[in-house]
């Protein structure tokens, strides 16, 4: 580990250059030590490497691989391997219909992160103004429904909205809302988006909320005193003091829900399989269906790279900003 | 879902690890046979198996249950794997798939060993892909109107519907009946039991789809089709039946809804009535049975030929011990104890051992005009992801859509996943 960092000065930085000067002898008897000494970093290094490269490499190759293939069940039970080229991805493209799912998921990524990071800010900001006892059941609540398995918090909603027997129906029946008997929650695609939004939110919300009460536990009490001696009120003393302090974890959520959501395949097939009329549909499940449904392997991994493409697309302003700012700390 | 597919994925490996071991013990002299849950009986299996290691020596039979859930993953990766088992059963509408893609063995050669000319047509279709044989009539299963005799009784119906007006007479009879009871349904009806509106549509001269081989165009806009959907939604308003709009009859298992007992009449199988009879015994007794009625008095409609081919994985290791003990499995003698068991048996026209048990008789009644879906590879992705049918009785019954425009909406949706 030292090995590594002094290589790495030395390579930086012009002030090691008097070490080469420092005398013939001592300097090739270092250099012949450090042929092994240099080797041991990464010696040590490479298992962790070999293993990274294994266990993400090769699926990322074998995606892009199986993407030029023709693979469905008797492809796959022969072991034979058939090269289309494009033509997976040409058949894919060319469906009018998944420009729609890719646009719908575009549009439920939105929703998802929009709602997650607003509503994690909200019961960030929340945590800190109520008193600790409040606090503490908050908390408790968030890490429950941060626990809760994915599949049951979706069956528990799916109860939730049912038209006859669910509780919401019921609640707007007993408040004079008598439309709501029996109405059906998923008689469209984007209601019932919307109710997958709902349940990603409740459970995607804890995570953003703590990871900001971090952020702003951080934030030095004397600093909002300053700026109330100053004058602020609570608006200005928020964007003055919370918000730059807040924005760097902000982003960072932002970055990890969209990753999150813009794959989200659980709730999505467990509430409604991508109905009605596949008006829930996303690009995961569109893998899902052509690939475990309809067994056309090649064509659920050509999904799978296109939706790498967009993901790339989508974080490519993060990713420029995660290199830039790496540049600057160092 | 993903969890399930998970799940069962490992369970194939783990399965196949189990398989493996037990074929090098043995040498090779180890005959793998899956069978589902729920299908022949324990004791008819076992005697099958011993009759055939008496005649096979050195032979061993290991048997093995798989569960209906997950299937389609535990078989796909069992029959990619280097031990895959030596004799599978597929549901009838699972079949296409595997022998569309070589995944089973030719059996059109051995076909007159395993009592062809007695073989229920629907299946014997569902097993053919390419004019080749690749799955072998086991039992069929198909759906019959169970009823409540002593509710029946009470409501003064005397007679069990033979046509629809009839049936429709029935549920205004049992309503008016049991008016007292807020919570009564005189017919269970879930919104999305596409099995059920297959019958309807049938009945009305309509079908799902047209074609054959591999290109079908779907054909649910056609007035018949239409006529049987207007059907399907006039029993549901006639009953008023508080089943979900939005699932099938698994969600919930309308056997635990009947078991219950808040229902008159249900559409189901008798395997699914010995589930609710297992809730409450009393039900035995007070349930019996009668084909689903036809428009036409005095006929019954045809109904969904559901049920269950055996195949041999092209990759099996022993494939002439399986095609004895295929051989075994179609003789007389058992197809015989399989109707014994509540099966329609699949290579045995005789099913005078189902008339005993009324429900049994409804069923076994009906068979012979059973009808099955498109026999297509795609149907199966079809069932295993999205099915348009349900999307349209949805849309129906939550008056989301006008009948013309469900099924037109549903046709095209139909008609595009059976081109691919």
């Amino acid at each position: 580990m030292t090995a590594t960092t002094n290589t790495a000065v030395s390579a930086g930085n012009t002030p090691p250059a008097p070490r080469s000067t420092a005398g013939a002898a001592p300097t090739r008897r270092r250099g012949q030590q450090s042929t092994g000494q240099r080797m041991l970093p990464y010696l040590l290094l490479a298992p962790a490497v070999l293993g990274i490269l294994a266990l993400l490499g090769w699926p990322v190759l074998s995606v892009l691989l199986t993407s030029v293939r023709k693979l469905d069940l008797g492809e796959l039970m022969r072991g034979q391997v058939v090269w289309v080229g494009f033509d997976n991805y040409v058949e894919i493209i060319s469906d009018p219909g998944f420009w729609e799912i890719t646009l719908r998921t575009l549009l439920f990524t939105a929703g998802c992160v929009a709602s997650i990071v607003l509503g994690g800010l909200l019961v960030a900001l929340l945590m800190r103004h109520v008193p600790p006892a409040v606090r503490v059941l908050l908390q408790l609540s968030l890490v429950l429904a941060w626990a809760m398995p994915n599949l049951a918090a979706t069956t528990t909603f799916q109860w939730i909205f049912d038209p006859n027997f669910g509780i919401l129906n019921k609640t707007l029946v007993l408040f004079g809302f008598d439309g709501f008997a029996g109405y059906s929650w998923f008689t469209s695609g984007l209601s019932t988006l919307t109710v997958i939004v709902v349940v990603v939110a409740w459970q995607g919300i804890p995570f953003t909320a703590f990871t900001m009460y971090a952020g702003l536990l951080a934030v030095p009490g004397d600093l909002y005193e300053a700026a109330g001696i100053d004058g602020a009120n609570s608006w200005q003393s928020f964007r003055a003091v919370t918000w730059p302090a807040l924005r760097p974890i902000l982003t960072v959520c932002t970055f990890l829900s969209i990753l999150w959501d813009f794959k989200l395949f659980t709730q999505v097939w467990a509430m409604r399989q991508g109905g009605p009329d596949g008006g829930s549909t996303t690009l995961s499940v569109l893998q899902y269906l052509n690939g475990i449904s309809a067994k056309h392997f090649g064509l659920a991994a050509a999904v799978s790279v296109l939706m790498i493409v967009v993901l790339f697309v989508l974080t490519a302003q993060y990713i420029r900003l995660l290199v830039r700012s790496r540049e600057v700390d160092l | 879902m993903a969890l399930a597919a998970t799940a069962a994925a490992t369970l194939g490996v783990a399965a196949c690890g189990t398989s493996g071991g037990g074929g090098n013990s043995a040498e090779g002299g180890t005959l793998t046979v899956w069978l589902m849950d729920g299908s022949a009986s324990e004791e008819m299996i076992s005697a099958l198996n011993q009759e055939f290691e008496a005649a096979h020596p050195g032979v061993k039979v290991k048997y093995e249950v798989q569960a209906w859930n997950g299937i389609q993953d535990k078989l796909t990766t069992s029959l990619t794997s280097d031990n895959p088992p030596d004799i599978i059963e597929l549901g009838n509408t699972q079949n296409p798939q595997f022998s569309s893609q070589d995944t089973l063995t030719d059996l059109t050669d051995s076909a007159k060993d395993f009592n062809q000319d007695k073989w229920i047509p629907g299946l014997a279709e569902a097993g053919k892909w390419n004019g080749k044989q690749y799955g072998i009539p086991f039992y069929a299963a198909n759906r019959v109107v169970l009823y409540r005799t002593d509710l029946f009784q009470a409501a003064g119906i005397t007679a069990t519907p033979t046509s629809n007006a009839e049936w429709l007479d029935a549920i205004a009879k049992l309503k008016a009946a049991n008016a007292a009871d807020p919570d009564f349904q005189p017919l269970y009806l879930p919104g999305q039991y596409w099995y059920a509106l297959t019958s309807f549509i049938w009945d009305q001269g309509g079908d799902l789809a047209t074609g054959s081989g591999g290109s079908y165009t779907g054909a649910l806009d056609t007035p018949q089709a239409q006529a049987g959907v207007e059907f399907y939604k006039q029993l549901v308003e006639a009953s008023g039946t508080t089943a979900p709009k939005d699932n099938d009859e698994a969600h919930p298992q309308q056997a635990d809804v009947y078991a219950a007992g808040k229902v008159g009449m249900w559409i189901g199988m008798p395997g699914e009535l010995a589930t609710a009879v297992k809730t409450d015994p009393s039900l035995k007794e007070k349930t019996s049975a009668f084909p689903i009625p036809s428009k036409d008095a005095g006929k019954t409609a045809p109904v969904f030929l559901g049920g269950s081919n055996l195949a041999i994985p092209a990759s099996a290791a022993h494939v002439d011990a399986a095609k004895d003990w295929l051989k075994l499995l179609t003789s007389d003698k058992y197809q015989t104890q399989l109707a014994k068991g509540g099966f329609v048996p699949g290579a045995d026209k005789d099913t005078t051992a189902l008339a005993g048990d009324p429900v049994s008789a409804a069923m076994a009644k009906a068979t012979a005009g059973g009808k099955a879906t498109p026999v297509t590879p795609a149907w199966a992705s079809i069932e295993a992801g999205q099915n348009p049918l349900k999307d349209m009785l949805t849309a129906v019954l939550t008056g989301a859509k006008t009948v013309p425009q469900a099924t037109k909406d549903a046709n095209d949706a139909l008609t595009k996943a059976l081109a691919k």
